[in-house]
């Protein structure tokens, strides 16, 4: 009777596992396909090749400047992550640990911000940006992603509040600066959230296409991050032709961040229901 | 209602308060105040803060040329949003185009609204100087320490230490959010739509008109019913999507979880994968897995599938395909599902976290009193999490509400309108505000109504968000827990 | 180290010049194409072009921005646009409307004889108001029945009620995009329905849910209908088209020219096509129109260039461009002369544009065209199935179509 219920209780956790993991396991496999097109006639391609990450990584279509975006994403992602992480943390630290005199307003500030669309304001960013001559180019799209960042602050701020303030106290009356407390003490405290953040700000320029179409509007293929060029991959005209290499792409894509999860899956964990309990 | 009436309260003797002390300021200084209200670094040199002095002074000559050499011109037509329409002439000498000196209503707009900001922030300034000035003297007459400079930078990383951290950040957050928002929600109240393009043409400001035809029942009557539908819609997918993806979340969470499973963290791994994938890849593939003359399909053919789903009438006769994301019923189905697929993980993960930290003995009291397993987790563990989680689920719901990605990438080129009504105002039957909003700023330029759109989706959350945050914190705390 | 200094303020002298000579020169020019496969052909011209003009130096730019976007992506900030893009016909009023698009005042009647003349499709589809406004670039975005002929004979293609006959006996079926109101159009336009653009250029008349002697927009839904329900016939747009041919189950369908390689790779040396059949209305055979398509070659009118840059479109469009385009890309030319020569007219593809060109019109809708009709043709497609009375849909539909832009 046990045996049979902890073979159902694996068969369950198969069968969800399975349902899980379909469409990267057919992403997985079209990339290894001879058609060049999506596969419908099967779900295992009919013949087997590594043509399409050749012509995704070394051939010369203007569709698939794949190593370019790739080089044009990693380095905005990375910046972004850098940048944008600091800002939330600075923020977060700022309204969780200190006490200031217009905290309170900005926080409601910023909760009113945060619930308007964002993508509405999608085009004056564009002409404050043409206005400063940064369209079209990484180091636009970096201060775009990175710029706005310090809003998303409510989840590093309630890891923060976590933080015992007698520590904090004992800090203080012992002579440290705050800015000491806040390097010295509170950040290596605070491993989980450090790498929540930055995995979520990492992740940022490899997902969004909004931003990135209105800002990269000059039709050049190699300034292109890589969710627009994987995008235009699957439009309409070019579905037949480059699915092959857009789910090339996709597994490309996919290998590091996924890597970047599981490695970090414990601290991130930790991180998030730290500061979504009190967030 | 009564904290908002307190707040009023302050604010009014505050402002009073600030003009007042202002204007005493201004009186009772002495000579250096007083040169301060022209040259406003002159109090600081007088008490030897050189370098402070001189950065403010600098400032303060800064923005006394920026401002009207390039603020000026465009704050001055805020009014009209300019007057002069593009000409052009060709001139078959130089080759070019000859223009006029014409006017471009957006950046008219942009940069009026970035001028007022400016000039207000000037103006603030210039009277917080004044008060700094003013307090210098009086510590300069109580014979009180006068920081070096040296001694006020440490101070930044002291006692106004937000201040170092939060300026970087405010800064971007003001040009890059605040401004466009203000400017966004501007015009709402203009004209600004395919007939009236920027640089071309010229638009202007119309008041309240455009929400006015958004309610009419006029020509424009199946607005205000693609609004409703949509509106209903919205609400519904984010209540289902938002505990569809919660319930199964904890499942999954309990399931991986429980004593007698072996190998959870590969289980963890394989969900983990699926959410690694960046969303819009997974979406893209889906839409294509999912298509009318996809893989799906094939397979359901074959199975035989399909045909028992016409057999019970619940795909038309004409289709010899399951058109999950084409038919409307069947793509709210498939888009619920397939958010459940997108977010289940996610919360996995959390709820797994949160499970680890219920405290042991208060399973173990229950298993001593005779609870079994079920009674546990009705009693206990559901109870806990929903403590815990309730504010996130709170958001979660606010984030469905505009969940674009999966509704946008999902249908954007398969997917037909079959109502009329709402074919009529560009809407889809799977549509959030969201994605008309943005199909109507980008497909047909109706950046007006777009952002009268959007400016009710902000009111429509932000209840919500108030509300919700309310019950909350007025709700059940922890004695009803224990 | 005076002669070193003078020899040094010599050498100064000198590559100033010569920088101030080339920065007179060169001139910059972005163009945007609207596919991938198109970089080839664009790059031959940019050369072909450069060697024409010897003592100017061009740096031309290949953007690439899809037909599907073009239209909105050029509006978004006409002065970051391309100085020479290409764009689809039916965003002509749109674009002129924006500003954007430079008149046409160099060379105009030469651009105009050798597309055809004033009256011609061509003209009609770059003209608003008697002032031309592009330059034409290929003739051949509209579309046309392929078959295969195997299963067919030529006379049997004349008429969908023959082809769809033949189709059901082979257990196979011909198709066509009832849903897609691109193709559907042709059924009203046959009819003598019309819809179009109203005086303001922007928004639509339509009389699609009234009577013209001798039909009505009834009788023609109602024949919709019954194509829909015909055995042997499928409604299916591109990608079904595609996979369907692939697979065999279609043996005869309409598309464009942008799926010949696929009909040609499938059907061999059967390979076949011609113009649209006719279709039963009312117990007569109409034949069915269709919208002819251009692609349109818009010189930006913010451009700093604007000289260069209509004399670069103008080359881009000339006789040798668009025969180099046709032996590239298999695009039909506007140009009459390109378009009459024998390499062009051996092409079925084409030949079948031609022919169907007598019953083409221009495609001048404004933008609220595209949904109301969509949704009616999902309604046909699906058999109607909540039994709506077939004038209330039409009257809906047109209701939609027409409802002024706001």
């Amino acid at each position: 009777m046990k045996l049979f219920r902890i073979t159902a209780r694996h068969a369950v956790l198969t069968f969800f596992s399975a349902v899980w993991l379909v469409p990267i396991v057919w992403m997985l496999v079209t990339s290894f396909s001879v058609d060049n097109g999506p596969n419908i006639r099967s779900f295992f391609p009919q013949g087997w090749t590594l043509d399409q990450y050749a012509a995704l990584l070394f051939g010369s279509s203007v569709v698939a400047h794949f190593p370019q975006w790739f080089m044009n994403t990693l380095t905005i992602a990375t910046f972004n992550c850098i940048i944008s992480s600091m800002f939330v943390l600075m923020v977060a630290y700022s309204m969780s640990c200190m006490r200031f005199r217009m905290r309170k307003p900005m926080m409601n500030i910023a909760l009113i911000v945060n619930l308007f669309p964002g993508f509405l304001s999608m085009i004056a960013v564009y002409f404050i940006m043409k206005s400063i001559g940064m369209t079209n180019s990484n180091i636009g799209m970096i201060i775009v992603y990175s710029g706005g960042s310090g809003l998303g602050y409510l989840i590093a701020k309630g890891f923060f509040d976590t933080i015992p303030r007698s520590l904090l106290e004992a800090a203080r009356i012992e002579g440290a600066t705050e800015a000491k407390i806040f390097l010295r003490i509170v950040l290596p405290l605070s491993k989980p959230i450090i790498v929540y953040t930055i995995i979520g700000a990492f992740l940022v320029p490899w997902m969004d296409f909004l931003f990135a179409n209105i800002m990269l509007n000059s039709g050049l293929s190699e300034k292109k991050t890589v969710a627009i060029g994987l995008y235009s991959m699957v439009s309409r005209d070019n579905r037949n032709t480059y699915f092959g290499q857009f789910c090339a792409g996709g597994v490309l894509v996919s290998i590091p961040i996924s890597i970047l999860f599981v490695i970090m899956q414990k601290f991130y964990i930790q991180g998030i229901t730290d500061g979504a309990i009190k967030g | 209602m009564s904290a908002h009436d307190k707040r009023k309260a302050k604010c009014q003797p505050a402002a009073g308060r600030f003009f007042t002390s202002l204007i005493r300021d201004i009186r009772e200084g002495d000579i250096w105040v007083k040169l301060s209200l022209l040259v406003c670094g002159t109090g600081y040199f007088a008490r030897k803060q050189y370098v402070k002095g001189t950065i403010i002074t600098l400032l303060q000559a800064a923005l006394m040329i920026f401002i009207p050499t390039m603020l000026w011109p465009y704050m001055s037509k805020i009014g009209t949003l300019g007057t002069v329409q593009r000409e052009l002439v060709y001139n078959p000498v130089t080759r070019k185009n000859e223009t006029n000196d014409f006017d471009n209503s957006f950046k008219i707009l942009l940069f009026g609204i970035i001028g007022f900001i400016v000039v207000i922030t000037a103006v603030v300034l210039y009277i917080k100087n004044i008060r700094s000035v003013r307090r210098l003297q009086v510590r300069a007459e109580n014979h009180k320490h006068i920081d070096t400079f040296r001694e006020g930078c440490s101070q930044l990383f002291n006692k106004r230490f937000h201040f170092t951290l939060l300026s970087m950040p405010v800064l971007g957050v003001v040009v890059l959010v605040i401004v466009p928002l203000i400017v966004l929600f501007c015009v709402g109240f203009t004209n600004y739509d395919r007939n009236h393009l920027v640089p071309t043409h010229l638009f202007t400001w119309v008041g309240l008109e455009n929400f006015q035809s958004l309610f009419s029942q006029q020509l424009t009557d199946t607005f205000s019913y693609s609004f409703r539908v949509v509106l209903t819609w919205t609400l519904t997918w984010a209540f289902f999507a938002t505990v569809s993806t919660f319930f199964l979340g904890i499942f999954l969470a309990m399931f991986i979880n429980n004593r007698k499973t072996y190998l959870k963290r590969m289980w963890r791994t394989f969900f983990v994968v699926a959410i690694a994938v960046p969303q819009f890849i997974s979406l893209l593939l889906i839409r294509n897995f999912f298509a009318d003359t996809g893989i799906v399909n094939t397979i359901c053919r074959d199975v035989g599938i399909t045909q028992f789903f016409k057999n019970i009438g619940w795909i038309a006769p004409g289709l010899d395909y399951i058109p999950f994301l084409s038919n409307p019923q069947w793509a709210k189905a498939t888009i619920i599902c397939i958010n459940i697929w997108v977010g289940a993980p996610y919360i996995m993960l959390i709820t797994t976290g949160i499970l680890l930290n219920i405290p042991q003995e208060l399973i173990e009291s229950a298993q001593v009193d005779g609870a079994n397993g079920f009674k546990i987790f009705t009693h206990i563990k559901m109870p806990y999490i929903l403590f815990t989680t309730g504010p996130f689920l709170i958001m979660q719901f606010i984030g469905n509400l505009n969940n674009f990605n999966i509704i946008y990438l999902l249908t954007q080129e398969v997917y037909v309108t079959q109502n009329q009504a709402l074919a009529a105002s560009n809407a889809k039957e799977v549509d959030l505000l969201i994605t008309w909003l943005y199909r109507l700023t980008q497909e047909h330029s109706n950046y007006k109504m777009a952002s009268v759109i959007g400016i009710l989706v902000f009111i429509m959350t932000a209840a919500c968000a108030l509300l919700a945050f309310n019950r909350i914190i007025r709700g059940n705390r922890e004695e009803n827990f224990q | 180290m005076k002669k070193l200094i003078s020899l040094l303020m010599a050498m100064a002298l000198l590559l100033s010049c010569v920088g101030f000579a080339a920065a007179e020169d060169a001139v910059n020019l972005m163009v945007w194409i609207g596919g991938d496969k198109e970089t080839d052909w664009i790059n031959g011209v940019i050369e072909a072009f450069q060697a024409a003009n010897p003592d100017t130096t061009y740096n031309i730019t290949v953007g690439v921005v899809t037909y599907e976007t073009v239209g909105v992506t050029a509006l978004q900030d006409p002065e970051a646009t391309a100085d020479v893009f290409v764009f689809p016909d039916d965003r002509l009023h749109e674009l002129v409307r924006g500003g954007l698009l430079q008149p046409v005042v160099v060379d105009t009647e030469a651009v105009i004889e050798r597309n055809g003349g004033e009256g011609s499709g061509a003209m009609a589809a770059s003209m608003v108001d008697g002032q031309l406004y592009a330059y034409p670039l290929s003739a051949s975005n509209g579309y046309f029945m392929f078959y295969n002929s195997e299963y067919f004979t030529p006379e049997d293609v004349s008429s969908f009620d023959s082809m769809a006959k033949i189709a059901a006996e082979h257990g196979k079926q011909v198709s066509f995009p009832v849903m897609n109101p691109w193709y559907s159009y042709g059924f009203y336009a046959a009819a003598g329905l019309s819809v179009g653009l109203d005086e303001d250029g922007v928004s639509n008349v339509c009389d699609w849910n009234t009577k013209t002697d001798p039909f009505s927009g009834l009788q023609v839904l109602q024949a919709l209908l019954d194509l829909v329900a015909t055995p042997g016939f499928t409604d299916a747009d591109s990608d079904a088209f595609v996979a369907s041919v692939k697979d065999g189950s279609i043996i005869a369908g309409v598309s464009g020219t942008w799926n010949a390689n696929i009909a040609k790779e499938a059907w061999g040396d059967s390979y076949a096509a011609t113009k649209l059949p006719t279709y039963t209305l009312d117990g007569q055979q109409v034949q069915i129109r269709s919208f002819a398509g251009y692609k349109l070659v818009g010189v930006n009118s913010y451009s700093p260039n604007v000289g260069d840059a209509m004399d670069f479109a103008n080359f881009m469009t000339d006789y040798d461009s668009q025969m180099s385009r046709f032996i590239l890309l298999d695009d039909g030319p506007s140009n009459i002369q390109a378009a009459a020569s024998d390499e062009v007219m051996a092409n079925p593809a084409i030949a079948a544009l031609a022919a169907q060109s007598d019953f083409a019109d221009p495609q001048q809708v404004g933008g609220y065209f595209w949904e109301p009709a969509y949704t009616l043709g999902a309604i046909i497609v699906a058999g109607n199935p909540e039994g709506t009375d077939l004038q209330t849909l039409l009257d809906n539909t047109v209701a939609g179509i027409v409802t002024p832009i706001q």
